[in-house]
């Protein structure tokens, strides 16, 4: 299943996913695309003033186009989302994920897809992080496998 | 087919960047292989590089952890080496997610060993009428 | 614009730029003035902290981020010329963060800081002014130190509105000129053709020239300037010039045709500054509207103002079209055209108070430049509104080409 991690470049969410037989939503993939569509100049991520445009899908025009655009980032993962796996208070994160708005929004969209969804909070210590592990892949086993991909 | 960076990240007392390096020149197969500070980046097509790492982290499963990066190595924006100063933002996420590998590392071989870990009792806000008695011992101090 | 001066690091320190999509209007706006941005090193630790060392909690990471790397740039760890901070328009924690980050580094280190609210619409043209400012300020120290105009020289600010010029001699003006700005170069060299007159002087007679305003580099090119500056480094240096404030700190104001201007001066040297242009109800175009409205003269208006009071007409907006529409309203309900008049002066002074003067730090003496304050009633909207007396000082609707002609004496004896 198409798993969506938050925070959403989380290394550790990302290879646990993927470890246990699923497909992670991370953002790097959004930016992967981006940054190499070709014939676009606008570096470094090739997002231009176009995107928070289209964020105009999630919020209004009042809110800051910093948002809009994060949020024409986060769209594809949203939609595609099958289940979802959210750390509450993460450590700081930062570009994609440094904006505090956008990241309650997203969690706010995430609570009503009425997908499965595992809530955590970030471990500090070791026998937290086995907590958090074995919470995951308990979550994990749960879910129907991945398709393949090809 | 797409060309996709994914991300090594190694935190293993048995293994070194250029040992997985190494490992993925040897495979022959048709990626682009670059060791960094904290692993190794990988670019190629999306097939080959998933089946390729899926060998790689059998080298050490609980010292190898994978992420895909939106920016090929030494993408001139994201380079420190041209960049004029600090590290890109998801350097500092890395740094973050890096000091909790190791214990990362030891819950996934408890969870191989079958431990399954006994939750905490979460701690809860004082009772307030416990909290007015405490007020109350301490003004008769 | 000076490409072959030496290159000037700017520190970016923002939230939302890329992801606004305006990233590469930055980076084009800082290529067009020579300068390179950075971004200044910091570590995981020194983001950790520095919500506790800048005492200053906020939920997004990468306002924490900005903060950190103002610390960074505090305590020396990184050497940079100018600062930029930009965030995104409408947050308000990022408001919060811009402007105390923008006064620590100024206070901490005297590093020329501009800080910027963008929206998607932002574009290179927009920020190029400010960045041609911010890099005057950092590379042309001993330019801007001038306290004196010398030989003869002269200057011409182009406008959006009118097109003013003057020639000096030995520190005094001698001759100047003021049209309305119709075609650029003819109203230049119309401008420039009447104040040579009134001095008596001809074009090869002028030691060295200089140009400023929207028309800057089409008239200076034009005209061969020994110098094309823009608004903000001109009218600072020209303001405490004409006021005789060239010591400590200033602030001065200007109202114009098309934007405002607000520039926190230390030493006749622009220190922090915003340039304001997305409402026309802000500018001095809402100003002669008004006053076509009450069938009076421009020059006119400003002495109805002083005898009007603001408060007795009710206005529901600032709008250049819905706020002229509440005078004409009021004027309809038996409102006087005085209290109309004072009343559009403080509607203009109130909208350069709450979106301006908050983005600089507002210290004595307040200087008003520009043709818009020789409209009594809008220094005294600005004085009632700041409760700080307001200076305007003679030939302040001649700011920018007198800036321009002090600084070009810099260059006579090349």
């Amino acid at each position: 299943m198409k798993v969506f991690i938050y925070p959403t470049n989380s290394l550790i969410l990302s290879d646990l996913v993927e470890r246990f037989g699923h497909e992670p939503l991370a953002i790097m993939q959004e930016i992967g695309k981006k940054v190499r569509t070709q014939g676009l100049d606008s570096p470094p991520m090739n997002m231009t003033p176009e995107d928070p445009k289209f964020g105009l899908k999630y919020a209004a025009v009042e809110v800051p186009s910093g948002v809009r655009g994060r949020m024409s980032l986060f769209d594809p993962l949203l939609s595609k989302a099958e289940a979802a796996i959210i750390v509450i208070e993460p450590v700081i994160s930062f570009g994609c994920m440094g904006c505090a708005r956008t990241n309650e929004l997203v969690n706010f969209l995430l609570r009503g897809k009425k997908i499965p969804l595992l809530k955590l909070d970030y471990p500090t210590n070791e026998e937290d992080a086995k907590m958090f592990v074995y919470k995951i892949s308990e979550f994990l086993k749960s879910l129907k496998p991945a398709e393949d991909k090809k | 087919m797409e060309t996709i960076t994914k991300m090594i990240v190694i935190n293993s007392s048995k293994l070194l960047p250029s040992d997985v390096a190494i490992k993925l020149y040897e495979s022959k197969a048709e990626v682009m292989v670059k060791e960094t500070c904290f692993g190794v980046m990988v670019s190629g097509e999306r097939d080959i590089v998933d089946s390729l790492l899926l060998e790689i982290r059998k080298l050490d499963p609980y010292g190898i952890f994978i992420k895909e990066r939106g920016f090929a190595p030494g993408e001139p924006y994201r380079c420190r080496a041209t960049r004029r100063g600090g590290a890109k933002p998801g350097f500092h996420n890395l740094e973050n997610d890096d000091k909790l590998l190791p214990h990362i590392a030891s819950a996934l071989k408890a969870l191989d060993r079958g431990e399954i870990p006994i939750q905490k009792k979460q701690t809860k806000k004082l009772n307030i009428d416990k909290f007015k008695e405490i007020i109350k011992e301490s003004e008769v101090l | 614009m000076s490409t072959t001066e030496n290159l000037v690091r700017i520190a970016q320190l923002s939230c939302g730029a890329e992801y606004s999509g305006i990233q590469n209007e930055i980076d084009s706006a800082v290529k067009q003035v020579n300068a390179v941005m950075v971004y200044p090193e910091v570590d995981i630790g020194d983001i950790e902290a520095i919500e506790e060392e800048f005492g200053l909690k906020v939920a997004s990471p990468d306002l924490k981020l900005l903060m950190a790397r103002a610390k960074s740039i505090v305590t020396g760890k990184v050497h940079v010329d100018a600062v930029f901070i930009a965030t995104c328009f409408r947050c308000a924690e990022a408001a919060i963060v811009r402007s105390e980050v923008r006064r620590y580094i100024n206070e901490k280190t005297g590093i020329p800081v501009i800080s910027y609210s963008f929206t998607e619409r932002t574009t290179a043209g927009t920020l190029l002014t400010r960045m041609e400012a911010l890099t005057t300020t950092a590379r042309r120290k001993s330019l801007l130190a001038r306290e004196k105009q010398n030989g003869l020289t002269a200057g011409i600010d182009s406008g959006s509105t009118t097109t003013k010029a003057v020639v000096m001699k030995d520190n005094k003006i001698i001759g100047k000129g003021w049209v309305p700005t119709i075609k650029v170069l003819e109203s230049a060299q119309e401008a420039f053709n009447n104040a040579m007159k009134e001095a008596g002087v001809t074009r090869s007679d002028i030691q060295a020239l200089g140009t400023t305003g929207y028309g800057r580099f089409l008239i200076g090119e034009f005209l061969k300037a020994d110098l094309m500056q823009e608004e903000i480094t001109v009218n600072s240096k020209g303001a405490v010039y004409l006021a005789d404030k060239q010591k400590g700190p200033a602030t001065v104001l200007d109202i114009g045709g098309m934007d405002n201007k607000a520039i926190s001066v230390m030493d006749g040297i622009p220190g922090m500054f915003t340039m304001g242009g997305i409402c026309a109800g802000a500018s001095g175009r809402f100003l002669e509207m008004t006053a076509k409205r009450l069938g009076v003269g421009i020059t006119e208006l400003g002495a109805l103002a002083l005898k009007g009071n603001a408060h007795n007409v009710k206005m529901n907006s600032y709008c250049i079209v819905f706020g002229i529409q509440s005078l004409v309203n009021s004027l309809a309900g038996g409102s006087t055209p005085e209290d109309v008049a004072a009343a559009a002066c403080h509607s203009v002074a109130e909208q350069l108070f709450e979106q301006q003067l908050q983005e600089v730090d507002v210290k004595e003496p307040v200087i008003m430049v520009g043709g818009t304050s020789l409209i009594q009633g809008l220094p005294k909207a600005v004085e009632e509104l700041l409760k700080v007396k307001v200076i305007v000082p003679d030939n302040a609707q001649y700011i920018g080409a007198v800036g321009a002609a002090l600084l070009a004496s810099g260059f006579i004896s090349k």
